[in-house]
């Protein structure tokens, strides 16, 4: 029954409800407008209504012990077969467990609807749908679904246990070396080629969906909201956009038609995140140097109409093997001219250690300073300046190292230490001026020294180094 | 502005928890409550608090019923799993009229129907909602809603008359299923 259908009937009932009883039916015919359907359903209802008198009047009863059956599974509790050890996480859709399948001795993952929300049908056929989806993909990148079971009328999905972290908890350590990344995206890659080759698409990838186990494996989980291509009901309406948004495709975004494409734009906006250690639609502060080719393929995955991506995961997948196996000018930022690899870089790695020795050095003296100036306030200077010269020196140290001996993966080093650099360098300058300005007319020489060095510190990291780096890594590098 | 009821569920739920394990410790175990009864003792009690996050009654009420509804399907689905294989699974009308109550409502196949009349005329679905799991009067429910209580009398009848005939239809072909 369609909608017009239905106000029509529910006009014709509520009409004949203000009629006589005897004479519904023959209102009902004489308003039906020659519907015979309409007609037939209104007076069945009226029908319906003479016997329904009573029905749902006395409310609903409740055995307050029923509570018990929707208390969430504590540590230790037996579910069905499965003995909950501890919570791995929650969601808005699911809550996963760790648990131990007592039959076989094993270590599960055991997925669960909220209590709350285990009674609404379309949060179950989406679990259902899941295990279902899962399922049907035996990959080693995916993990496997040993079975979808309901306990008590609730539904669990117990699944390969992953001992490991997220993809996200890596990226949010900076950036991840080329080749790495290269490799991981690779078997996110093959788990999407399984899973297109089942008819499945994942459409929720992004970096919490994918696992490293301790041994370096990848496993892509969680097709909560994977859809089946086959299916023609879809628990999803036209319209409604279903995902992360930051993963999300265009034209998964506005909910318009989407397929398998929009697993591929996932992943490049994964792969760009992984080498850049930032979304690529974010804010850039630095501009980071990223394996050129490796770029390029997450720049095609990202493109908006999805028939600029590449067309199918294999595609895609066969371009990042061949980038893997072949890393031909590796580093987005050539130099310019070839000098980066003269005399330019010569001076940058100069500076570097020139800088190191420096602040080494200044420990000395601002220890004397915090002598001078005793109390809290001492101690909190030279505190702060040592901890700056531990973090600028070893960091400076390390990139000089890179140049020197890994120059390939200097782009990657400088981009991880680019804000500690910066931080180190800005409270280094800060703290000597302070401590300068604190020790004053008790000790003017010593003070003068302080402040000179800090005045040049913070010259030499606003103005020095940043045409030492241009010199060395080209005019569009802002490191 | 009211908030979310989405977002108030989880604190109404945890409430409706609590006066159930309190019922439980106090009387003796297998006795039943109307859910309204116990609907209405939530407000109270979260009424009394500073910070109740409830415009007023039926706000409260219009986020209980639905608790109540999710709460009451999930102990009907547990019962039926449990008796599963054993003999028919849906609580016949027998059983409730010897235990001198009211005819018992297969809870499931409410919820079921419900469902199907949510998709043909949602605002109905939660007339019949709010009256049948939260308890409220046809004044109340037509605050709820937003319309006038000879509205909601009419369309109260005729979700009733609705739901009646869908569960009878399928209560007759789940029979004719069975050999």
């Amino acid at each position: 029954m369609n909608r017009e259908q239905w106000e029509r009937l529910k006009t014709l009932f509520v009409g004949a409800l203000d009629q006589p009883a005897e004479t519904r039916d023959e209102w009902v015919a004489r308003h039906a407008a020659g519907d015979e359907m309409l007609a037939r359903e209104a007076a069945a209802l009226l029908l319906a209504h003479e016997t329904a008198q009573g029905f749902l009047d006395t409310p609903p009863t409740i055995d307050p012990s029923d509570f018990a059956t929707l208390e969430e599974p504590a540590r230790g509790a037996r579910v069905g077969s499965y003995e909950i050890e501890y919570e791995i996480g929650r969601g808005g859709m699911g809550i996963v467990y760790c648990a131990r399948d007592v039959r076989l001795g094993r270590r599960v993952a055991l997925k669960a609807l909220p209590p709350i929300h285990d009674t609404d049908a379309g949060r179950r056929e989406r679990l259902r749908r899941e295990a279902r989806a899962a399922a049907t993909i035996s990959h080693p990148a995916v993990a496997t679904v040993y079975a979808l079971e309901e306990i008590d009328g609730r539904l669990f999905i117990a699944s390969e246990f992953i001992e490991g972290h997220t993809l996200r908890s890596e990226i949010e350590d900076g950036p991840i070396e080329p080749a790495r990344a290269l490799s991981i995206a690779i078997d996110i890659a093959r788990a999407l080629c399984a899973a297109h080759d089942a008819g499945i698409v994942h459409r929720d990838l992004k970096p919490e969906n994918v696992l490293i186990t301790s041994g370096g494996a990848v496993k892509v989980v969680d097709f909560g909201i994977a859809h089946v291509d086959s299916s023609r009901t879809r628990l999803t309406r036209p319209g409604d956009a279903v995902g992360t948004p930051a993963y999300m495709a265009p034209e998964q975004l506005i909910g318009g038609e989407s397929d398998a494409r929009v697993d591929i734009y996932a992943l490049g906006v994964v792969l760009t995140e992984m080498i850049r250690g930032h979304h690529p639609l974010a804010p850039v502060r630095v501009a980071a140097p990223a394996p050129a080719r490796a770029s390029d393929i997450a720049r095609r995955c990202i493109e908006t109409d999805p028939n600029d991506r590449y067309q199918t995961a294999r595609e895609l997948l066969e371009a990042l093997e061949r980038e893997l196996r072949n890393p031909r000018d590796a580093v987005a930022t050539p130099p310019p001219d070839g000098a980066a690899t003269g005399l330019s870089r010569w001076w940058w790695e100069f500076h570097q250690a020139v800088v190191s020795a420096v602040y080494a050095v200044m420990v000395w003296p601002t220890w004397m300073a915090r002598n001078v100036i005793g109390g809290p306030r001492g101690n909190a200077v030279f505190v702060a300046v040592l901890a700056a010269a531990i973090v600028a020196v070893t960091l400076r140290l390390h990139l000089w190292f890179t140049s020197r001996f890994y120059p390939a993966e200097l782009g990657w080093a400088r981009t991880r230490a680019a804000r500690w650099v910066r931080g180190s360098d800005a409270l280094f300058a800060t703290a000597l001026v302070i401590a300068g300005g604190l020790v004053g007319d008790a000790h003017p020489a010593l003070a003068v020294l302080e402040i000179a060095v800090g005045i040049a510190a913070a010259s030499a990291f606003a103005l020095v180094e940043p045409a030492t780096t241009r010199a060395a890594f080209g005019p569009s590098d802002r490191l | 502005m009211t908030p979310d009821p989405i977002s108030l569920m989880p604190l109404v739920y945890d409430e409706l928890r609590r006066i159930a394990a309190g019922y439980i410790r106090r009387e003796r175990p297998g006795q039943t409550l109307q859910a309204t009864a116990l609907v209405n003792e939530a407000f109270v009690r979260l009424a009394a608090e500073k910070a109740r996050p409830f415009a007023n009654r039926t706000h409260f009420v219009a986020i209980a019923a639905l608790s109540m509804r999710q709460i009451l399907v999930q102990r009907a689905r547990a019962r039926k799993a449990a008796k599963r294989g054993g003999a028919p699974q849906r609580v016949t009308l027998d059983e409730g009229l010897m235990a001198g109550e009211a005819p018992s409502i297969d809870v499931l196949a409410l919820d079921e129907a419900l469902t199907r009349l949510a998709d043909l005329d949602p605002e109905m679905a939660r007339i019949v909602e709010l009256r049948y799991f939260g308890g409220l009067t046809v004044e109340e429910t037509a605050e709820a809603v937003g319309s006038s209580p000879a509205t909601v009398k009419r369309h109260w009848a005729m979700a009733r008359a609705w739901l009646k005939r869908a569960m009878d239809l399928e209560s007759e072909e789940a029979a004719d299923r069975r050999p």
